[in-house]
């Protein structure tokens, strides 16, 4: 399947947890080079208070990324990258780099983006704290729920839902990450599938070759393809059923949201 | 269970519990915490939760409201922060009644799984459990099974409660940031 076959549609996709340390991050570039066999991805670093991707796609040293453009100093191409078979879109590290950006121009850069790719991966921030935290569940089309088999994270995964539905965000799905008790885990899914509104996509094994990976700072899929938990993301992307909207009306969606300066 | 107060060494709201347990184990705290939700909603009733520390390591778990111990208190204990939380400092031998009280016992690791959904300051903390003296997860009930995270699912009013509050927050949210035209609100409910 070509990419140019789906070029008529994108769907936006934000990979939410909740909770920090449920491995969203390398959730959503698993995701994002499982889908990209498929489709055209472009995944973007949407937690602009403390963006690690660039740290798990070999892009440490790049000059210009997200807050650049948020902060209007830089067009949006100029931030996005192709690695691994896709494009990305880092965020930097700097306090004044975020202190400059203005998460509200996030809606323009998805709408920028939608104009030319099949489907966009927002990495989200790890709490809903704030505006900008929450603004990337706001702008998607679906939200990807990353949990762990916890009672902390569970709750916090309730949370992201309601969230969502409250801006009428659907719920593509969950993905168990990080998942150490094979016993347990088959009843905790079934369990929790009553409260979720979107199927469970797969169960992901607690893995170092994650660790490693971000360690090389490459994807999973690319540093250890043929590990168990790279298997899982893939059964994951496998079980999304991509195709929303057209291009045209996600951008002028996006264009039109009503998202107001910070006070 | 009854504890004398001891020395207060910290007192703070937190929304993760994986700091104050991580600042016991590293300060190899013997004491306890006191432990307040902030959101009275999701408990049935009021309450407190206590869970005593032995060098650093989690060792007794109570709940005044639910009258739960063990494993059961780190149940009712695991709903979603903030949380008011006070740690006290006590000597050795007046924990030693309240740490015989075998009911009560949780695993080493527990809450750190269990309330900081963290697995790695859980492995951290059973990694030091056998050189101060609480023993192992083996032998302490509840051990092994998965049971609490599965009590909580269960528990459908409490996550009734939590989406509940959810779903408010975000309401109002939506109209504190900017969000309503996106907001469905109630429709739909």
């Amino acid at each position: 399947m070509t990419p140019q076959h789906h070029r008529s549609m994108v769907e936006v996709f934000a990979v939410a947890s909740g909770k920090g340390g449920t491995g969203k991050t390398t959730s959503t570039l698993a995701l994002g080079m499982a889908l990209a066999t498929d489709y055209d991805v472009t995944v973007v670093d949407a937690d602009t208070g403390m963006a690690n991707l660039l740290f798990h796609a070999d892009l440490a040293d790049v000059e210009t990324t997200l807050h650049d453009v948020l902060a209007g100093s830089a067009p949006v191409a100029s931030a996005v990258y192709d690695r691994f078979g896709m494009q990305v879109v880092p965020c930097g590290t700097s306090l004044a780099g975020f202190r400059d950006a203005d998460p509200a121009r996030l809606r323009e850069v998805v709408a920028t983006l939608a104009a030319d790719t099949d489907v966009i991966l927002l990495d989200s921030a790890a709490a809903l704290g704030s505006r900008a935290a929450v603004l990337p569940i706001v702008l998607a089309d679906r939200v990807v729920v990353v949990l762990q088999p916890t009672i902390p994270s569970l709750s916090d995964g309730l949370k992201v839902q309601e969230y969502a539905s409250t801006y009428e965000t659907d719920v593509a799905g969950i993905v168990f990450n990080r998942v150490r008790d094979d016993e347990a885990i088959a009843a905790i899914a079934e369990k929790a599938s009553r409260y979720f509104d979107g199927p469970t996509l797969a169960t992901v094994p607690e893995s170092d070759a994650a660790r490693a990976a971000r360690r090389a700072g490459e994807p999973l899929l690319a540093h250890a393809p043929d590990s168990p938990a790279a298997d899982a993301f893939r059964e994951a992307a496998g079980a999304i059923d991509v195709g929303a909207g057209d291009s045209d009306a996600v951008a002028d969606r996006f264009r039109s949201a009503v998202v107001p300066e910070e006070p | 269970m009854k504890l004398p107060r001891g020395v207060l060494q910290r007192q703070r709201v937190v929304a993760d519990l994986a700091t104050p347990l991580s600042n016991a184990l590293d300060a190899e705290l013997t004491g306890y915490a006191r432990l307040e939700s902030q959101d009275a909603l999701l408990l049935a009733a009021d309450g407190v939760g206590v869970l005593t520390f032995d060098a650093g390591v989690p060792a007794v778990a109570y709940h005044t409201g639910t009258d739960a111990g063990g494993p059961a208190a780190l149940a009712d204990l695991a709903v979603a922060g903030p949380y008011r939380i006070e740690l006290f400092e006590l000597e050795q031998a007046a924990l030693e009644q309240v740490h015989e009280a075998g009911d009560l016992r949780v695993p080493p690791g527990m809450p750190a799984e269990r309330l900081a959904g963290d697995p790695d300051l859980a492995d951290r903390t059973r990694a030091a459990a056998p050189a101060r003296a609480v023993g192992t997860d083996e032998g302490v009930p509840g051990a092994d099974e998965p049971g609490a995270v599965e009590a909580f699912l269960d528990d459908e009013a409490k996550i009734a409660a939590i989406r509940e509050r959810a779903r408010d927050e975000a309401q109002r949210r939506a109209a504190e940031w900017g969000f309503e035209d996106v907001s469905r609100g109630d429709a739909g409910r």
